[in-house]
């Protein structure tokens, strides 16, 4: 009777919706003073009129208010916002918690949950078999891991099946081979590292793939791990062996470890490679994880390349619209982050667009094709490598690839 | 005078083996599903998201069964933790080698030791056996009323029926049917939700194994002995190699050699095979 004197269209707050709020965000929104930071950083604003009100959700976060207009999966993730957060507010963690109470309400968007059936049957999510993970590798003589593999060279679900991000797979293969590096990769047993669960807030099954991972990769012997993907790479880095691990667990991203064999000597470029480049820092490899100078001294150290930086770079990057789930969703032409990134990129008058993500790859290339404009191309750091290197990235003939 | 009915749903899942994972056996010419990643069959998975709807609709239960070997229970929990308030796995030596007379007789029998079953939901037809015939012959074995291929499933509370949409060549059918009634589901008709991780690792979940003796069956009709189809040969049918030809060149290039090509045969009006291009097999 109590509540009889609310007005009708009275918000009213949900005690127990908040308290797991609270739960599943670990309080983590409590921080956020409404300064609206967030929001006015967020690309959404850039491309949608509304934009994307960060600030709303995270008060609702506090308060413990349902999320039923579906805002909470558009974020992408880039953390543009908690660069600029004066609260430090973890936001994406915030919005991946929010995500996991949307699924136990059952707001989800349509297409999610057919994603997920598919990542739990096939072991990955782009619907394709286990048995053909490493179709990649076609034609070329890529070792298994081993007892005296340097590293495990982990290619992750895109590059395996996605035939443009074959390639990339592809020349960072060549590169190793080139640089004369022991590594070795797990074949058709690779498994998927789980980030498009984690970051569509399936926590409960990202726990059981990331148990399941990390027993494999114990028993294989993985110490060192050098990712393709940025994406995976900060699953690795910040969501594996967190109680440590025997032999001492040492993700890697692979411009890192490219970097790495150029200071040792190992990586050496004869000829020059007459490019003009600009570089697009992904957020997974930068903003989330720092990561800013090791692709650079890759591409510096090639002669005759020349690196020109976009308006926007490092920590002020602008995402490309792939990560966060975003990849598996569908983004209305027009509301495209990397339309903007790639004028961004056309206005240096660079010639080629570099980046190191599976991700960027596929949105920004999708928007230098559609967008018109200077011709564009846009390529992965290790294909540059591999260009300089001479080493072919070519697919073989499609009746060598087929099964 | 049932609007306050609540129906108990009971939903048919099968396990099988992924298809890209079953190999032929050359010398034996059967099939070796030993090292096959096993799923859901994919429309069973939408029968019990209707069935999951609907109860969230008009409340009541939702039961899976399932025939098959003791592995098929951890299947069967993933389905609890989809949703489903209770698990049944028909599971007897004697059910093996079963065509599909006696799994459907098997699983009537199953269904009809629930006792109050007001629905059955199937999927249209597995993926290794593809040939639809379950669905139906549970309803023969239980004398209920039938419904293929529907593509959305509603209960009218107040005549307590069954109101199903078909979808058929060139249109759709709405069709209602009186309850008790089973019905099997097209592959896709719906996006079935994913599994509730917070309950497949919470408090154990159980699955009821019921044996041949538990169901009472008669011998005779489960399992090899009581099927009705013998596979009395197996034999392979050769693959024809194709006359690929990469053609190359500029795209402009290679899209008009490719029409100088199709161009002779439209002039021709035969295909590369010979065959009359307008004759009913050209279009098979």
């Amino acid at each position: 009777m109590a509540l009889s004197v609310a007005p009708a269209d009275a918000v009213l707050l949900d005690d127990a919706l908040s308290e797991e709020l609270l739960r599943l965000t670990d309080g983590a929104a409590a921080p956020c003073f409404q300064c609206g930071a967030c929001t006015a950083t967020c690309p959404w604003g850039l491309v949608s009129g509304e934009g994307l009100s960060v600030r709303k959700l995270m008060r609702r976060a506090q308060l413990g208010l349902a999320h039923e207009n579906g805002a909470v999966w558009l974020c992408t993730t880039c953390a543009a916002c908690e660069a600029r957060c004066p609260r430090g507010v973890p936001i994406s963690r915030v919005m991946v918690a929010l995500r996991q109470a949307a699924w136990q309400h059952r707001h989800v968007p349509a297409g999610l949950n057919a994603l997920m059936w598919g990542m739990y049957w096939d072991g990955n999510p782009w619907g394709r078999p286990p048995s053909q993970r490493s179709i990649w590798a076609r034609g070329l003589e890529v070792p298994a891991f081993g007892p005296t593999s340097e590293i495990l060279y982990y290619v992750g679900c895109t590059a395996s099946y996605d035939q443009r991000m074959q390639k990339i797979a592809r020349a960072l293969a060549g590169i190793f081979r080139a640089a004369g590096v022991e590594y070795g990769t797990l074949g058709d047993r690779e498994p998927c590292c789980g980030e498009a669960a984690h970051n569509l807030g399936q926590a409960g099954y990202v726990r059981q793939v990331v148990a399941a991972n990390e027993r494999l990769f114990a028993e294989a012997g993985v110490g060192t791990i050098v990712a393709l993907s940025p994406h995976c790479y900060d699953m690795f880095r910040n969501r594996y062996f967190l109680d440590g691990h025997p032999g001492g667990w040492r993700p890697l991203h692979y411009s890192e470890y490219l970097a790495e064999l150029i200071a040792a000597g190992r990586l050496t470029f004869e000829q020059p490679l007459a490019m003009r480049v600009t570089y697009h820092d992904p957020c997974y490899l930068g903003r989330r994880n720092g990561l800013y100078e090791a692709p650079r001294e890759v591409l510096r150290a090639i002669p005759g390349l020349e690196l020109v930086e976009m308006e926007e770079s490092r920590a002020e990057a602008l995402c490309c619209g792939g990560g966060g789930g975003r990849m598996w969703q569908e983004t209305a032409a027009g509301q495209r982050f990397a339309d903007l990134r790639v004028a961004q990129a056309r206005a240096t008058g660079a010639e080629v667009l570099v980046t190191t993500c599976p991700h960027c790859i596929a949105c920004l290339e999708d928007s230098a094709k559609l967008g018109g404009g200077a011709p564009l191309r846009v390529v992965d750091v290790a294909e540059v490598v591999a260009a300089a290197l001479g080493v072919s990235t070519a697919r073989p003939a499609a009746r060598e690839m087929a099964r | 005078m049932n609007a306050m009915r609540t129906p108990h749903i009971a939903v048919c899942l099968k396990v099988v083996p992924r298809p890209e994972e079953v190999k032929v056996n050359l010398e034996t010419r059967t099939l070796d599903r030993a090292n096959a990643r096993q799923q859901f069959n994919p429309p069973d998975v939408n029968a019990l998201e209707f069935a999951l709807a609907l109860r969230e609709k008009h409340v009541g239960r939702v039961s899976v069964l399932s025939m098959g070997p003791p592995f098929f229970a951890e299947y069967l929990k993933l389905a609890l933790a989809v949703g489903a308030d209770t698990a049944y796995l028909l599971s007897d030596r004697a059910f093996g080698g079963a065509d599909t007379l006696p799994t459907s007789y098997t699983l009537a029998r199953g269904i009809a030791k629930l006792g109050d079953c007001d629905l059955v939901v199937c999927g249209e037809e597995s993926s290794d056996g593809a040939t639809a015939q379950v669905p139906p012959g549970i309803a023969e074995w239980l004398g209920m009323a039938q419904v293929t291929y529907g593509s959305d499933l509603e209960i009218l509370p107040e005549r307590w029926r069954l109101k199903a949409r078909r979808e058929l060549k060139g249109g759709h059918e709405v069709i209602t049917v009186p309850l008790p009634a089973v019905v099997s589901v097209r592959v896709g008709a719906n996006e079935p939700r994913f599994i509730d991780f917070a309950r497949l690792t919470g408090e154990p979940l159980g699955v009821t194994v019921w044996s041949a003796a538990d169901l009472g069956v008669d011998p005779a009709m489960v399992g090899l002995s009581g099927s009705a189809t013998v596979v009395a040969g197996v034999d392979r049918a050769e693959t024809v190699e194709r006359r690929r030809e990469l053609l190359t060149g500029t795209p402009e290039e290679k899209a008009r050699t490719l029409v100088e090509r199709i161009a002779v045969y439209l002039a021709r009006g035969t295909r590369p095979d010979g065959a009359a291009a307008s004759s009913p097999a050209a279009h098979a």
